[in-house]
């Protein structure tokens, strides 16, 4: 493709390239102004694979569908992190120990864009492009093998996992139930870091992860899969690297989309296990609840500060919404990164979801299936408190859904519910609050009694107008409301 | 009665551990008292209570020198 040159910003319009070779490759000089950072990967031909030694390597595309698959995803590298240009070259063909079978080339304005776009690319290319992998063995034998997943090694296999099948409750038998398990991991983050590299090495044949959330460095101090080279990355896509590295054997799947109330029957139905480690309650209760409808087992924990919190919810046991029947607003219980957190809570939590699907898989010990653990980590304690189907479940009993009763989605909600009400402002004034409609206002700092009559508390968020409506509904006045999403969310049409 | 409490209730209560007394004489008249009290800032239909071991529904009645445990709903991962 020659000498280029572009001009900012052009990303949009870059032509994505991607070729098939039968030559051999030779990396391209590429130039363009307005790009900073150019990185030129080279994937070679190596002289070993799964602890066997290796000879040769043969590829083999179907040639038309892997140009236009290539094209797509190298299109959708551009746009994603927006390189200024990507070009990707694959050998077809037999190669020696030591040739070059990809070279991919993307250049960005700055450094890490051009980092993270090119590895992105391999990552996609190895499990979308039809290009497929046959690996001669210096023992005179050879196979075909997936370009991601290494082949099976049942030699492999058997010595990583021998000391648990020493144990009498594993034993082969046992060994062979992981090999087949399936297991989707909700949330790539603190407590998948715990989770994830004990269910790889205990041998479970097949994990699935879902997170669309990239690596950020604050997540660093619990998020212990990743790195800081890896800050901007797909969650997804390094923690499946490091069960590929920790135990070939197994197979990822990794999905970097959000789970939603579209997706999240598809993901549940095609696994054994399901394991939340997400942290948001809108996740929790929505996995709680397609677990119930497809008969999935589900380990769900969640961790603040120094606490933490585990359960089980099996097909007929109590679930998540018997113990939490209301469903919490959003933000009233805060986030790690509003509460803050200590990196071995979830770390520990995560390991302890592991044991609970390995008892599952394995069938030692008692499940938390009727029970909630809590540990605190500042002293150790922990505690275990029995808990019961609940018949008014909005779930699995007979119960409504129960919103929280402290907040509105809109003024028009509040209109719909009050018919009359006042407005009320807790904003500051150095914060100067600005509303068109009638109002009183009442700043948070200095809140003394709320007016009489149907209240609608407002402030810029809806965190503070949220704690003032909680305060009175606790004490048993029923018609002061919070604003969810505070001013920030009114509709342009409505009165600010 | 001791009182503990988890997460987030700690955190705005500011102690872990306290020992109580009440003329409350159910577990939901109870959360109620110490969410106003204590300026949890939680609506005390979100709030789950343990009495010795085990959690209970709010009608249930406070027992004498009960342990009772404060649970919220807890998000972080």
């Amino acid at each position: 493709m020659g000498l280029r040159s572009c001009s900012f910003p052009r990303y949009r319009e870059v032509d994505p390239v991607f070729r098939l070779s039968h030559q051999p490759l030779i990396p391209i000089v590429h130039a363009c102004d307005s790009a900073g950072g150019f990185v030129t990967f080279e994937g070679k031909v190596r002289n070993h694979a799964n602890l066997r030694e290796v000879l040769r390597l043969e590829y083999e595309a179907y040639e038309d569908l892997a140009v236009s698959e290539g094209e797509k995803l190298v299109a959708e590298a551009v746009a994603r992190y927006r390189l200024e240009s990507a070009t990707v070259v694959h050998r077809v063909g037999l190669l020696e120990v030591g040739e070059t079978a990809v070279i991919i080339q993307t250049a960005a304005a700055h450094r890490r864009e051009a980092f993270a776009g090119c590895e992105w690319i391999l990552d996609q290319l190895k499990h979308r492009v039809p290009i497929w992998k046959k690996e001669y063995y210096a023992d005179g034998d050879s196979g075909w093998v997936g370009a991601d997943a290494p082949g099976p090694n049942p030699e492999l296999d058997a010595q990583l996992t021998q000391r648990q099948r020493r144990l009498a409750e594993i034993g082969d038998a046992g060994q062979a139930r992981l090999k087949a398990a399936s297991v989707l991991l909700v949330g790539a983050g603190g407590l998948a870091a715990g989770c994830l590299p004990y269910l790889a090495a205990a041998g479970v044949g097949t994990l699935g992860l879902i997170d669309d959330d990239v690596v950020d460095v604050s997540n660093l101090h619990r998020q212990i899969l990743f790195s800081v080279e890896d800050v901007g990355r797909l969650k997804v896509e390094r923690a499946a690297q490091f069960v590929n590295l920790l135990n070939p054997t197994v197979e990822v799947h990794r999905h970097a989309e959000r789970l939603t109330e579209a997706n999240v029957d598809r993901f549940v139905a095609s696994y054994d296990w399901i394991v939340d480690g997400s942290d948001n309650l809108p996740t929790k209760f929505l996995l709680n609840q397609a677990c119930r409808r497809h008969s999935k087992p589900l380990v769900t924990a969640s961790v603040h500060g120094f606490e933490g919190q585990l359960l089980t919810v099996l097909p007929d046991g109590p679930c998540l919404r018997c113990l939490f029947p209301t469903v919490p607003a959003g933000r009233c219980v805060g986030t790690c990164a509003e509460n803050g957190i200590l990196g071995v809570v979830p770390g520990t939590l995560g390991i302890l979801q592991a044991n609970e699907v390995l008892k599952g898989i394995l069938g030692y010990g008692e499940f938390l299936s009727h029970q909630t653990q809590l540990i605190d980590l500042r002293t150790g304690d922990t505690m275990r408190l029995s808990r019961q189907m609940n018949p008014d479940c909005p779930v699995c009993g007979s119960g409504m859904d129960i919103c929280d009763p402290c907040e509105v989605e809109s003024i028009s909600a509040a209109q719909a519910r009050f018919g009359e009400y006042i407005i009320v402002d807790v904003r500051e004034p150095d914060e100067e609050p600005h509303l068109d409609c009638a109002h009183v206002r009442l700043p948070f700092s200095g809140l003394g009694e709320l007016p009489e009559g149907n209240l609608v508390v407002v402030c810029e968020t809806g965190t503070r107008s949220l704690r003032v409506a909680a305060r009175y509904l606790a004490a048993g006045r029923s018609n002061v409301v919070s604003l969810r999403g505070g001013v920030a969310s009114l509709a342009p049409d409505e009165p600010r | 009665m001791t009182v503990r409490y988890f997460a987030v209730l700690r955190d705005r209560r500011g102690v872990g551990e306290e020992t109580l007394s009440t003329d409350c004489e159910s577990i939901g008249d109870f959360i109620c008292e110490l969410v106003v009290k204590h300026q949890l800032d939680l609506a005390p239909a979100l709030i789950r209570a343990a009495q010795d071991g085990s959690f209970v529904d709010d009608s249930t009645p406070i027992r004498d020198g009960a342990q009772i445990v404060l649970v919220p709903p807890v998000s972080g991962g």
